[in-house]
């Protein structure tokens, strides 16, 4: 199910000497070199087992329509079943669209790390640009997005238990979402 | 190019004129000229013989349920407010402005009782009518300087309905739509009217493939033998049991009237045995019992096939699928339904519109399952989809140069080299139009037929209106083409 945008302006992010938000943003670092890699395997140890992965479809609407995303309908909107799927079929030896692998940069910036009601839970906005080139004529794809993520401390340390994945653009401009942001 | 050209070149004129004809020619008897997949020649043609002639999907009702409820959309270039107005009818009308030509609507969706100009305030009631012109009276002197009563946003050329879509064709004298589509409109029941109050649909997702557009609207429309290849992932991580190479070619074909498409063949059993192996609930089944009609029936009873993916010319799809969609060790799959449009950005460049769309009267937690299972499959993300993309892409790139001028690729599997059927057309299949059983490239022929016909076919005038001015029964209005 579609996850809702958190309004933060009456929020106030930890300080970034914070050590809450130092390992939240080490978490999210470590990350992106992960994805980069295409480690999916190892991704999935990071998400905890109710894992809500969501990125909705957005849509231009007029100011003050009261919305900016598309009823009911998103890019992905998934489980940890659905996201283990995704990650088997990268392993095998057909999935094309992967194959040459794309070159991948997840570029992230602007953490910012909220306490929560929950003491377990922490609350962390950060700004995602992916860079992605495949073969070696074609353009590279760009993609930029907000993500709003809760992560929640378990015995192993910190993990992702929910994204809400909120990218800037209305039509993809890219040939699939064959990545993970 | 420059218009009028084509008539030229089909009398073999010019260097590329020479071309068309036999580009036609080639196409007819299933060998494509790979160029015709990256050439921005053949794109203008297609511009102007199919896209602005032909019934092209704009919309389901479902999508502006009330009064005021609006999309945007396009054909091509040109953009179109779709939107319901107060008295619950749907208008589609040219998104620019009567004034200086200014998009009137500039989001995608919304409700709106009233689109007002930004650029010198001119406003239009939603069913599209001319209300507010600021300072009539001092600026034109009233209705002798800018007749406007009675004007209203242009109006699509044509606009029709079938199962609550909304097809537009930019020709006035279009043929209507179901005479267009033909006998296909009898599988669009599968797909769009599982119960007698239709589908709704979310979406669309929207994304654009440096594709061209052809590809994917031929892929839809017949292409079963891809499968057990370029999806062959999905079935080794079992999240969809069909499509193995022995199963999909058990399938039947169908072409009828100007759309085709695929099906699978189901193990035996009743009707309803037939439809709760796809996944349908017993309530479900009820209604598509009341909702179609005997042959309807007998094509999934007594045929024993199941509807796969279709294409409507020119470039409207559906895919049918029924994959697994949870972790539970069960067989148990849910189906689901996607339609899209191919829109064509450039020859090389196509954006996708997909919808998931599902009956009505579903339970709610089969629509949630049956989403799941589409985002799973298709769309941006689904997992069948991905592939696909990744090898039209490559297609189109690899079709840019002077080695694919010289290259025609066969499309004529199924056939003989005497033109004849290499297995006869089912005898006593209860669907309209042909069918055949086993691997064939019959569809995506007769999709390329349609295409060469449509671009054969001498474009017509069409009419300017000349807006505001004083009406005279001066012909000067004819444009030329």
């Amino acid at each position: 199910m579609a996850v809702a945008k958190t309004d933060t302006t009456l929020m106030r992010p930890l300080r970034y000497s914070d050590e809450r938000h130092l390992e939240a943003h080490q978490f999210l670092v470590d990350e992106s070199y992960i994805l980069d890699s295409q480690r999916y395997d190892e991704w999935l140890t990071l998400l905890t087992d109710d894992i809500q992965y969501n990125l909705p479809v957005r849509v231009t609407t007029a100011r003050g329509a009261g919305f900016d995303t598309a009823k009911g309908m998103s890019h992905f909107d998934e489980d940890k079943y659905s996201l283990s799927m995704r990650v088997a079929r990268f392993a095998t030896e057909h999935a094309w669209t992967e194959d040459p692998p794309s070159r991948l940069r997840h570029y992230i910036t602007n953490v910012r790390t909220f306490n929560t009601d929950n003491e377990s839970e922490l609350f962390v906005q950060s700004a995602v640009l992916l860079f992605r080139s495949r073969g070696d004529n074609r353009e590279p794809y760009l993609v930029s997005a907000l993500r709003e993520d809760i992560l929640r401390l378990q015995d192993e340390g910190l993990k992702l238990a929910r994204r809400l994945v909120l990218v800037d653009e209305s039509v993809v401009r890219m040939q699939n979402l064959a990545i993970f942001l | 190019m420059s218009k009028g050209c084509t008539e030229v070149a089909l009398l073999g004129l010019g260097p590329f004129m020479n071309d068309v004809s036999k580009m036609l020619a080639d196409v007819r008897r299933g060998m494509i000229p790979a160029y015709v997949y990256n050439d921005s020649e053949v794109y203008e043609l297609e511009k102007e013989h199919i896209f602005e002639r032909s019934w092209v999907f704009l919309a389901h009702e479902s999508e502006i349920p009330d009064p005021g409820d609006y999309v945007v959309r396009r054909v091509l270039e040109d953009s179109f407010i779709v939107s319901r107005d107060e008295s619950g009818s749907v208008r589609v009308m040219f998104n620019m402005c009567l004034h200086r030509g200014m998009q009137i609507c500039r989001a995608e969706v919304g409700n709106a009782s009233h689109f007002r100009c930004p650029y010198h305030g001119w406003s239009y009631r939603n069913d599209g009518k001319l209300v507010g012109l600021p300072f009539h009276a001092e600026a034109y002197g009233g209705e002798d300087g800018f007749n406007k009563s009675g004007q209203t946003l242009l109006p699509a050329p044509s606009v029709e309905t079938i199962n609550g879509l909304i097809f537009v064709n930019l020709d006035p004298n279009a043929q209507p739509l179901r005479e267009y589509m033909g006998d296909f409109a009898f599988y669009l029941d599968f797909y769009t009217k599982q119960s007698p109050q239709g589908v709704e649909v979310r979406g669309p997702q929207r994304w654009r493939v440096k594709a061209n557009w052809k590809i994917g609207a031929e892929n839809a429309a017949g292409d079963s033998y891809h499968t057990p290849q370029t999806h062959r992932s999905v079935v080794e991580i079992g999240l969809f049991r069909e499509p193995t190479g022995s199963k999909r070619k058990e399938g039947a074909l169908y072409w009828a009237g100007r759309g085709g498409g695929t099906t699978y063949k189901l193990p035996e059993g009743t009707f309803r045995e037939k439809l709760r192996y796809v996944g349908y609930t017993e309530e479900m089944i009820d209604r598509m019992e009341d909702s179609w009609s005997e042959e309807h029936k007998r094509v999934v009873s007594e045929d024993g096939f199941m509807i796969s993916a279709a294409t409507l010319f020119p470039n409207f799809s559906f895919i049918h699928n029924w994959p697994k969609v949870d972790a539970t060790a069960s067989d148990d799959v849910v189906p689901f339904i996607t339609m899209r449009v191919w829109q064509p950005i450039s020859a090389t460049e196509t954006e996708v519109m997909s919808w998931f769309i599902v009956d009505k009267n579903a339970p709610e937690d089969f629509k949630e399952a049956s989403y799941k299972g589409y985002l799973m499959c298709f769309g941006s993300t689904g997992m069948f989809e991905q592939d696909d993309v990744e090898n039209w892409v490559s297609i189109t790139s690899i079709a840019a140069g002077s080695m694919a001028k010289r290259l025609l690729l066969n499309s004529r599997m199924g056939l003989t080299s005497e033109d004849k059927p290499l297995n006869p057309p089912l005898a006593n299949f209860h669907g309209p139009g042909t069918a055949y059983v086993g691997y064939g490239e019959f569809n995506q022929r007769a999709l390329l037929s349609e295409w060469a016909d449509f671009i054969e076919k001498p474009l017509e005038e069409v009419e300017r209106l000349a807006m505001g001015e004083k009406k005279s029964k001066d012909a000067s209005n004819k444009g030329s083409k």
